[in-house]
């Protein structure tokens, strides 16, 4: 059970400056628990502040996000986040980075190790244990930052454009291996993109968002049958559904 | 791109030839007839003060005092410069308490404390360390704050979406991304610490490396003063040295340029 509620949420930046900017206005979400959750909307929409207050990486300005019906005042493991910057340590090893959640919970050496063991062969990084983050290439980099998030066991995994740095070819590998422990663990996904292929190969349900000030505009439940491969990406329905939803992000 | 041998021995070449012409430029002046060895004393001489005073023990005791001096005040001042630093550059309670005053002190140069170290504390031993201390803390607190400052943010987020605590994060993150900063701290401190050793000894000493500057001052002893700034130079840039091996040691995870 890890259900996110959104209530009313609005957030203005900079009420205490005067020039205030509201970059949220009345978002009401419910996210099913074990949902593949994507996020649409052009850059501007809001769609990383939101996920970032369900992180609680900070609160809203008024309304509140609730996990599981415990209002959410700050960060906690229960909601892992995947940065679309390079947030892995670059002074861990591979290895390090991985068992970083469990190990500042003061896991034991041999539960760290089997965490490791364990996120490194299921992320594809078998051989790289040692290897320092600067040695790795930028898909690599974000197949460790994924292992990390999930060898950290939360509830919620929260994935703010976590692939836009990477190719087109990259990328897609990482979209269907990210499916794939999905699949393995159920966990609650939202996702953010801007990337609508992206978004509805991916989901359970594409939340569309419209800009200024950022308000949801529409939520398209995504029935394409799993597992989807590389296939599914030219199918007539996804197409079809891509092409309605394009038209309701560019105006 | 070049073979990193091919670059090293083209730097190894230049190198030599740049301190190699000096060199030789010096011989050429100071062979000169109408040189006068009191101005510009010539290297056999420069040697020959550098054996004597290696030979009757003068050099390494003064060595000895200086170095236990740079020390003291290093350690003292770094150490200091690193946990006030950590604390004001992480937690804003103590930037609000501490920063003003950080402010206020930092364009003094330390130097302008000797008088008043001397009024209170006398010509000693204290004395000396404590302006060395000075120096050290104030320019390695600058760095130590900087650093703490620009521990990029996304790692700070990770951190606190996986549960780490404020203090889990200081430890675990924000120190480890703060060291380049730290160390840069750290090497312009032990630059400082000699430039303030040199001028408290110079001021008020009976031994060490800066009264034998005076010393030879006093007495005309030119090519004893042209030995002891070649002493030096030959510390501090080991030491640097020292400094530079251990920080590539413990940073191996960073893209450092060579």
């Amino acid at each position: 059970m890890s259900k996110i509620i959104v209530e009313k949420v609005t957030q203005t930046f900079g009420i205490d400056s005067g020039s205030s900017l509201k970059v949220l206005d009345d978002i009401n979400l419910e996210i099913e628990s074990s949902s593949f959750n994507v996020i649409v909307g052009t850059s501007g929409c809001g769609k990383s502040t939101l996920l970032k207050m369900m992180a609680g990486l900070f609160l809203p300005t008024e309304g509140r996000i609730c996990l599981d019906g415990n209002e959410i005042k700050g960060t906690d493991r229960r909601r892992g986040m995947v940065f679309q910057q390079d947030a892995v340590f670059p002074w861990m090893t591979v290895a390090k980075n991985i068992s970083y959640g469990p190990r500042i919970r003061g896991a034991s050496r041999a539960e760290c190790a089997e965490i490791e063991k364990k996120w490194i062969e299921l992320v594809g990084l078998k051989g790289f244990e040692s290897s320092w983050p600067r040695e790795l290439s930028g898909g690599m980099r974000k197949r460790v930052d994924l292992g990390r998030v999930y060898a950290n066991d939360p509830d919620v995994l929260l994935m703010d454009e976590p692939f836009g740095a990477l190719d087109v070819q990259t990328k897609e590998r990482m979209q269907a291996e990210l499916l794939n422990l999905w699949e393995i663990t159920k966990k609650t996904v939202v996702f953010v993109t801007h990337d609508l292929e992206e978004a509805i190969f991916l989901a359970d349900r594409v939340i569309v968002m419209s800009a200024r000030p950022g308000r949801i505009r529409h939520v398209e439940e995504i029935s394409l049958p799993r597992p989807r491969t590389s296939e599914t990406r030219l199918t007539e329905e996804l197409l079809s559904i891509k092409r309605k939803l394009w038209s309701m992000l560019e105006h | 791109m070049k073979k990193l041998t091919e670059i090293n021995s083209q730097r190894l070449i230049l190198g030599a030839l740049s301190v190699g012409s000096i060199f030789a430029l010096y011989i050429l002046v100071t062979s000169a007839k109408d040189n006068n060895p009191a101005l510009l004393p010539p290297i056999p001489m420069i040697i020959g003060s550098f054996t004597e005073s290696l030979g009757n023990g003068n050099l390494l005791s003064a060595l000895g005092a200086s170095l236990y001096r740079i020390a003291l005040g290093f350690i003292f001042g770094t150490t200091c410069a690193v946990i006030l630093g950590s604390l004001v550059g992480w937690y804003v309670i103590a930037e609000y308490i501490f920063d003003p005053l950080i402010e206020a002190i930092r364009p003094i140069p330390p130097l302008a404390y000797i008088p008043l170290v001397i009024i209170w504390f006398g010509i000693g031993e204290f004395s000396r360390v404590f302006v060395i201390t000075v120096a050290c803390f104030l320019v390695c607190i600058i760095n130590v704050i900087a650093g703490m400052k620009n521990v990029p943010k996304v790692y700070v987020d990770a951190a606190a979406t996986m549960g780490a605590s404020r203090v889990q994060i200081f430890r675990t993150v924000a120190i480890p991304a703060a060291l380049p900063f730290l160390f840069t701290g750290l090497r312009i401190a032990l630059a400082a610490a000699w430039t303030t050793l040199v001028a408290s000894e110079l001021i008020a000493a009976q031994n060490g490396l800066g009264f034998m500057l005076q010393e030879g001052r006093r007495y005309f002893l030119t090519d004893q003063v042209v030995m002891i700034i070649i002493i030096i130079g030959f510390c501090a840039s080991f030491m640097d040295r020292v400094f530079r091996m251990i920080q590539t040691r413990l940073m191996r995870w960073s893209e450092m340029r060579e």
